[in-house]
């Protein structure tokens, strides 16, 4: 401990803007590492208090995918001896109307039998109206709102609020308001209670239900309870408890995490490279203290203990740094969480309050302190191995880290030929991971050797720029792997990171394009929601006979999706007319002949599956895909493979007359794909569909380029994220380049001098080091796009196989890459002017004297 | 002296000029202080004025202000008062860039650790000094090899500091402190790292090189024989100049 204050601490002191950049790492690490998982946590957590909230007294949900289920299910459920209450449920998400108000979540109930299951803790209203529900019943404007929403809105009892219904605007009455807490605060109170059979009229919702929420009888267990109501409905119907929602959105959440987690390893592993970077610079500066130490008697042991604790230390403080920036990320991403839950959900949930748990600060802490000290782990070892009576000697110099560079360079040499032999040896999973694993290691330890191969290429090229400035800068970088490694493995890593997930981006976008106007193809689009992905509300089927006889239309195909179990995991089905489909699209095929699939799909005879959801859940051609309906399981086999981008879970494209209808009974329609007669105006079409028919009810007509330009928008905001891993590379190189070369300035401290001794201006000085920095970021972003050339291969594979099931091309981000350079170029020119000016005023006599 | 007259070549014009009385180097009452927890007067008005081509050893104990006299002459760091003028220039009245050119153009080191670069080999540390001014980089090779070849390294050319001895590294170090050619060479302890023998052969190499090139030369030792090839001894203590004597 004396040690740690007489000589760390001394040292810390003496160089606080370097310790400062070096623990930034593992503040960066731990703060994005801390601030995803608590933001998650906490909207998990207030998303699991609003499921309990409406969910009540309720023990059992019983639901049949998205589309619901007909209302003669009830008596069903209500007819057994196990249930005490059965009450049915429908929810949707419609416009509150308001400004900034966004969406409401309006729950439809039965107002006779659901008071059993959920508390209207009303403290206004006129309490007689819910009291007895036939009075709420026989005013089908009928609302109830939260308090919050009545209050933040200027509304009481009697107010009037204006919503969207399939029927088009309608005004509703609020006759109700609920006191906060309970039902009053699930999604921030942003929540309407009508008459569900009321929702079912304004909702186009057909003689249909949701839900069906199940109140048990004390004596049946809950396990009993389940196993009776899936034994008396079929395999059709889900029966869980209302916590499995939260699995849901906890499974979307998971795609999120993948990348917020991967950014967090990433800028661990940045920030391990340069607290190695810095330790093994300061046990190079620290020889003679440690030789003065071993001198008087410290043992190996005592000096690598030293170094040891100060990494500790700093991966402590670096830690609880990150948890106070984790606090700060975890509040914006609350947010944008409850922006993906409202893509979800219609609605925002959001977390009022972030909360860490002990688990995650433990381990953010344990995280960040493995990651310093495995940092100074080899710089502590070579600190130990110093010859004390070299050390002391004047001007003597023991390198110590020779036989490093022999293992490293064997080490490297191994993990390249496990990861080339790992790519010839099959297709398991686990040997594709360990050569993943290999390749990067690899690179890795090959990273400082590449770097002084690079930079005596560069050599040439910047003594011709600048003799003097250029030959110093060069043999800088040539000279000090150990000074520039760290950094270079860094850039590195973030620059592949950044080119791998730019092209993975590029990939994407390209075969979207691609699927857009194979798919989208059709002059018009009619849609039921006006984001096409809110499912709250549908067209009756008689919408369809509507559509085609308007002048100038010549197909209509119909689509109704929704959200079903597949294998377990949740895909969506999608119900189309695949006769029209035949004759108008042209898919990308993966596997199938695109003509026989359509027309045994068409016949009822198989299913069409996407890409994603053949890989994602094993099907292939042939293969039979179980969907459960309200009619019982729907068994169907593979017919066909094409590339499809609707759901990233995967989709199954079933018939809408030959499978959907005998199956689902539901005779609702989600979305219209308008095909023209040729030479007929579309928007002459549009118009006449809008006075025809958009009166009469909610629709919304876009020309085929406007839903290519939303669907094109969303994919760019989705790819959107790549700009922001540009940011991260950018810090993490300003962060690298700026440590590196403050670094370099206090080593080389006596070379300035000596150069200014013999006649150099500052301005010179100034020069080199510039010089150095461009050649500290050419060599890392060489390195870097070398790296993520590879690396995208890999990523392409983990796509396919393990996170999204698409079959990408190859595409290099070319453009990316120029910015990134030239990006980093400048972020190296900014971080270090500070190390410049540094050299440039450094005190002559002082440097000459030192050693 | 073929060498010699090689050098003479490289030289610019103003390379060679002196005040009209014949002294180079000229300190007016200089004082230097250093502030910190205490003020610390390293000189105390000091006078000193050296003639071209002498050759001179400034003498002291540990602490007597030796070095920061020859970092005043030297021009690597200012006085606090007092007047220098090396080679006829007002050098306390001039500001960075314009004291880098007195160096660049004026003054030779040579320092006790050779403060070699060691990224570079002999023929490039050399050539560092001509880079500065701008030469070709094939007249910088071949002033350099000649240089070389002057202290007795024509063989190690591409040699790094750290594969020669410590004899060698310092002919380096002259060699490079010759470069331009220098009407001041100022040595800091020349043969304090080396052993007695090596020594000998560097204080005659400076010697010599100093006769057949006219320089001024100002060495700093603590070392008798060292300060025995000057032909002026100037003992500092306390600050103070005590004995300025001429052998």
């Amino acid at each position: 401990m004396i040690l740690l204050r007489l000589i760390s601490w001394q040292y810390v002191r003496q160089h606080r803007l370097r310790s400062l950049l070096t623990t930034i790492g593992i503040v960066l690490g731990v703060g994005i590492f801390v601030g995803m998982h608590a933001a998650g946590a906490s909207v998990l957590s207030a998303l699991s208090t609003t499921i309990d909230r409406i969910a009540g007294k309720t023990q059992l949900q019983i639901t049949s995918g998205e589309a619901g289920f007909p209302e003669e299910v009830l008596e069903r459920v209500q007819s057994l001896r196990e249930v005490a209450v059965a009450a049915p449920v429908i929810e949707a998400v419609v416009r509150s109307g308001v400004e900034r108000e966004g969406n409401l979540l309006i729950l439809g109930v039965d107002m006779t039998g659901d008071r059993s299951l959920r508390e209207y803790d009303l403290e206004a209203g006129d309490q007689d109206i819910v009291d007895d529900p036939l009075v709420f019943l026989a005013q089908p404007d009928s609302l109830i709102v939260t308090r919050d929403f009545a209050q933040r809105n200027g509304f009481g009892v009697a107010s009037k609020l204006t919503m969207e219904t399939m029927e088009g605007e309608r005004v509703f009455t609020i006759r109700g308001i609920m006191r906060p807490g309970g039902l009053g605060a699930a999604f921030g109170g942003n929540l309407g209670v009508m008459d569900i059979y009321a929702v079912q009229k304004f909702l186009g919702r057909g003689r249909r239900f949701d839900r069906i929420d199940v109140r048990l009888k004390d004596e049946h267990s809950l396990a009993e309870g389940q196993a009776a109501l899936s034994n008396a409905l079929g395999p059709g119907f889900q029966v869980d408890v209302p916590a499995a929602r939260n699995r849901q959105f906890d499974s979307l959440l998971h795609v999120y995490s993948f990348m917020v987690n991967l950014s967090s390893l990433f800028a661990l592993l940045i920030g391990l490279f340069l607290i190695h970077n810095t330790f093994a610079i300061a046990v190079s500066q620290r020889r003679s203290e440690i030789g003065i130490l071993r001198a008087l008697g410290a043992s190996r042991r005592q000096v690598l203990a030293l170094f040891m604790t100060e990494s500790a230390i700093i991966g402590l403080v670096g830690s609880a740094a990150g948890i106070v920036l984790g606090s700060f990320i975890a509040k914006e991403m609350a947010g944008l969480i409850g922006n993906i839950m409202q893509a979800h959900y219609g609605i925002a949930e959001r977390a009022h309050e972030v909360r860490f748990g002990a688990g995650l600060l433990a381990a953010s802490i344990a995280m960040g302190m493995t990651t310093s000290i495995l940092a100074a782990l080899l710089p502590a070892r070579n600190a130990a191995l110093v010859d004390p009576a070299r050390a002391v000697q004047r001007g003597s110099n023991q390198d110590i880290s020779r036989g490093n560079s022999r293992g490293r360079s064997a080490a490297a040499g191994m993990f390249a030929l496990l990861a080339v032999l790992c790519v010839f040896m099959g297709h398991s999973q686990v040997v594709f991971y360990a050569g993943y694993l290999s390749f990067v290691l690899a690179a890795l330890l090959l990273a400082p050797t590449l770097s002084v191969w690079l930079s005596c290429s560069l050599r040439p090229l910047l003594t011709a720029v600048q003799p003097f400035e250029g030959r110093i800068a060069a043999d800088s970088l040539i000279q000090a792997p150990r000074r520039t490694s760290g950094t270079v493995a860094a850039l590195m890593l973030s620059v592949g990171l950044v080119v791998s997930m730019g092209g993975l981006s590029r990939g994407t976008f390209e075969s979207v394009v691609d699927w857009v106007s194979s798919f989208l193809n059709s002059d018009l689009l009619v849609l039921a929601s006006e984001d096409g992905t809110n499912r709250s509300f549908h067209f009756p089927d008689s919408v369809t006979a509507s559509l085609a006889s308007i002048d100038g239309v010549s197909d209509v195909q119909r689509m109704r999706s929704n959200k079903v179990t597949v294998k377990g995991a949740s895909v969506l089905l999608v119900a189309i007319d695949m006769s029209t489909a035949l004759a108008r699209t042209s898919g990308r095929v993966v596997a199938g002949n695109f003509q026989q699939m359509y027309r045994l799909g068409a016949e009822g005879k198989g299913v069409i599956i996407s890409e994603n959801c053949g890989l994602l859940h094993n099907l292939g051609m042939g293969n039979t895909v179980e969907v459960p309906s309200p009619s019982g399981l729907v068994r169907l086999p593979v017919v066909g493979i094409v590339t499809d981008y609707l759901n990233q879970s995967g989709t199954v494209f079933v018939d809408y007359e030959a499978v959907y209808q005998p199956f689902w009974k539901d005779p609702t329609v989600d979305m219209y794909k308008v095909y023209l007669k040729q030479g007929v105006s579309e928007q002459s079409v549009k118009q006449q569909i809008q006075t025809k028919l958009s009166r009469q009810r909610r629709m919304f007509v876009m020309l085929n380029r406007e839903v290519k330009a939303r669907v094109m928008s969303n994919t760019r905001q989705w790819l959107g994220l790549s700009y922001i891993q540009i940011a991260v590379a950018m810090l993490v190189a300003a962060l690298g380049i700026a440590n590196t070369l403050l670094v370099a300035v206090t080593d080389r401290r006596r070379e300035f001098a000596v150069v200014r001794a013999i006649g150099a201006f500052r301005n010179q000085v100034r020069k080199s080091v510039w010089l150095e920095a461009t050649g500290l970021a050419a060599i890392g972003v060489t390195l870097g796009v070398a790296f993520g050339a590879i690396d995208l291969l890999y990523e392409r594979q983990i796509v396919r196989h393990d996170y999204a099931g698409l079959t990408l091309n190859y595409d290099f981000p070319v453009l990316l890459v120029f910015l990134l350079g030239v990006g980093l170029i400048v972020t190296a020119w900014i971080s270090c002017l500070a190390a410049a000016e540094m050299a440039a005023r450094h005190s002559m006599v002082e440097a000459l004297e030192y050693e | 002296m073929e060498h010699t007259s090689e050098l003479v070549t490289l030289k610019p014009a103003h390379s060679r000029s002196c005040s009209r009385s014949g002294q180079v180097i000229c300190l007016d009452n200089v004082c230097k202080e250093f502030d910190g927890a205490r003020k610390v007067t390293a000189l105390d008005s000091i006078n000193l004025h050296i003639n071209r081509g002498e050759m001179v050893a400034i003498v002291g104990p540990s602490g007597s202000g030796k070095s920061t006299l020859l970092n005043l002459i030297g021009t690597l760091t200012v006085p606090t008062s007092g007047s220098i003028k090396i080679a006829g220039q007002r050098t306390d009245l001039l500001g960075d860039a314009a004291l880098t050119r007195v160096r660049r153009d004026k003054i030779g080191f040579i320092f006790q650790f050779f403060n070699l670069l060691f990224s570079l080999n002999c023929l490039e540390n050399i050539g560092l000094p001509l880079h500065l001014r701008g030469y070709s980089a094939r007249k910088v090779r071949e002033r350099s090899r000649e240089l070389l070849d002057l202290v007795g390294l024509g063989h190690r050319l591409n040699h790094l500091p750290d594969e020669l001895s410590g004899g060698e590294r310092q002919r380096v170090a002259i060699a490079r402190a010759l470069a331009y050619d220098p009407p001041i060479l100022l040595a800091d302890e020349p043969t304090g790292n080396l052993d007695s023998v090596t020594g000998e052969g560097i204080l005659a190499l400076i010697s010599d090189l100093q006769r057949r090139c006219g320089s001024t030369v100002v060495l700093v030792t603590h070392d008798d024989v060292v300060a025995r090839i000057a032909s002026r001894r100037i003992m500092l203590r306390d600050a103070c100049i005590v004995k300025d004597e001429r052998t």
